[in-house]
């Protein structure tokens, strides 16, 4: 059942043009990773999806709905920026705030414990340290049992340790009957959670496929060698045991071969052309 | 519009401004304490006099929070990032607006209140309570006009500049309405100008309650004064639509 469903969308900023022909279905079940460099595109679409801005062309519509309608939004739980919390506000009044807002929530409490907020529950929300405010913000936007489900950038300026526990919570947060649309500028982010990866470019949708196709695409393997000359060689391929064969045969010279398997970095970085 | 919703909003907007006592105290205080420190000794001398004092600083009281809340308020809140979520949620402008009219007539009525007790028992205030209630009424409709110059202010002037800008218009409109002294003492340039300040037909409809004044000429100023700042109040916020989220 499609969810999102986004067609040819454009926006444009003025002259800056933020998204060209942007189009994707989203279904139930998915995990959707956004991947784009800063100033990509990214946060346009969310804002589009949102119903926070219009596009200039093309439509979006959630669970069948405009998204700036009332009942669109029911449908869609958003997850704010976990900055402007108000800071006098405790954890539990700021998730029954959100939770009033939907037909059928879950129970406050479930969700508490399931981002750990129990013992926080009644703390003020400006007490709380960045990890802890960021699972509030996740929280809110579970609470309302929404079928669509947008994180906008979930896991920015977490440490390690704190962005793993995060993802163990999105993981288990995410199910059959919801779709989870996220947006990170973490490619390990996507590869540990998407089942689903969108990269998106200079607004132009550049992939969109499984984790195993994004990898596959550029090659599965990684080889680089040292000249003589000191230059370095990298490529990427599916066959290095042939490249290297080959590259025996030829009689060039080399050094320090190293042959490691492709990061989803390398491959993002191959699309995109240039550095994150 | 939903009520389980205006009634979880106003919660939400009550807890986060009650928890704030630098806000609140001074809010609701400020009246009674410009009161105490400026009028009582006037107010004390007969009956007359404290009715138009104890009038005067009820319109003070609900000035200061209208302004505030609607002017203030408002402009700090509407490029943060909570606002954007709160926009994201289903819930329509309508419901949120009428929670914030709704909070601000509950500090009205406190810090307003506030003043009539301490006027009821300081000063030698003869208000019965017909007139305490139309008191009440003059001062929740003549409010009305003072939220829309609140919510002008908020969608025209950066947040930086709507403290100033509220407080120098909220003092300069105490003081050229009559508020801090009655018009007929007023100098002789704000004599010339009061009439024609939306605070000063505020203060007409609130004395018009003890003595001769000409409520429904005030009134119908007013009226205008809300339609006027009406118009001024959605250019802006459709302005601020179009910048922020078109």
């Amino acid at each position: 059942m499609t969810l999102i469903d986004a067609r040819e969308l454009s926006k444009s900023y003025g002259e800056v043009r933020a998204l060209v022909d942007v189009g994707f279905e989203i279904g139930a079940g998915e995990v959707v990773a956004l991947l784009g460099r800063n100033g990509a595109g990214k946060t346009t679409t969310i804002e589009l999806l949102l119903g926070l801005r219009s596009p200039d062309g093309g439509a979006v519509t959630i669970c069948g709905a405009e998204p700036t309608s009332v009942a669109a939004r029911g449908r869609i739980g958003a997850m704010p920026q976990h900055t402007g919390f108000p800071d006098s506000l405790r954890v539990r009044e700021l998730i029954e705030l959100a939770a009033a807002h939907y037909e059928h929530p879950q129970d406050v409490a479930t969700v508490l414990a399931s981002f750990e907020l129990t013992a926080l529950a009644d703390d003020r929300v400006g007490s709380l340290s960045g990890g802890q405010q960021r699972r509030v913000a996740l929280a809110l936007a579970f609470v309302g049992n929404a079928p669509v489900v947008m994180l906008d950038e979930p896991s920015t300026g977490l440490d390690v340790e704190a962005r793993r526990a995060l993802w163990e919570h999105i993981r288990a947060a995410a199910d059959d009957t919801r779709c989870v649309l996220f947006t990170t500028h973490y490619l390990e982010e996507a590869e540990a959670l998407a089942t689903r990866i969108l990269v998106i470019d200079r607004g132009r949708m550049l992939f969109d496929g499984t984790p195993q196709a994004f990898r596959a695409r550029f090659g599965a393997r990684r080889l680089e060698y040292v000249a003589p000359s000191g230059e370095r060689t990298v490529v990427t391929a599916d066959d290095t045991d042939a490249y290297v064969r080959e590259l025996v045969a030829s009689g060039a010279p080399f050094r320090d071969l190293i042959i490691t398997q492709s990061s989803f970095e390398d491959v993002f970085l191959d699309l995109v052309g240039g550095a994150v | 519009m939903e009520f389980r919703l205006v009634r979880a909003h106003v919660v939400a907007l009550l807890r986060d401004l009650l928890r704030t006592p630098s806000f609140l105290i001074p809010t609701v205080g400020f009246p009674t304490m410009f009161y105490c420190i400026f009028a009582l000794g006037y107010a004390r001398t007969n009956a007359d006099t404290a009715n138009f004092i104890v009038c005067s600083y009820v319109g003070f009281a609900m000035l200061g929070v209208t302004l505030f809340q609607f002017g203030v308020g408002v402009a700090n809140e509407r490029g943060r990032p909570w606002e954007r979520y709160l926009r994201a949620l289903p819930v329509s402008v309508a419901t949120r607006f009428a929670a914030r009219v709704i909070v601000a007539l509950i500090f009205g009525a406190a810090s307003a209140g506030l003043v009539g007790i301490v006027a009821r028992l300081l000063s030698p205030v003869t208000l019965d309570a017909a007139q305490w209630f139309l008191l009440a009424l003059a001062a929740v409709f003549g409010a009305i006009p003072f939220v829309l110059i609140g919510l002008a202010i908020a969608y025209w002037v950066p947040a930086r500049g709507a403290l100033p800008v509220t407080n120098l218009l909220y003092l300069l409109g105490l003081f050229a309405g009559g508020f801090f002294m009655p018009p007929q003492y007023l100098p002789s340039f704000a004599q010339a100008i009061s009439p024609y300040t939306p605070t000063r037909q505020f203060g007409e409809l609130l004395w018009s309650v003890t003595g001769a004044h000409d409520a429904p000429h005030a009134m119908s100023v007013l009226v205008l004064y809300a339609l006027a700042f009406a118009a001024i109040a959605i250019i802006g916020y459709r302005r601020d639509e179009r910048t922020r989220y078109a």
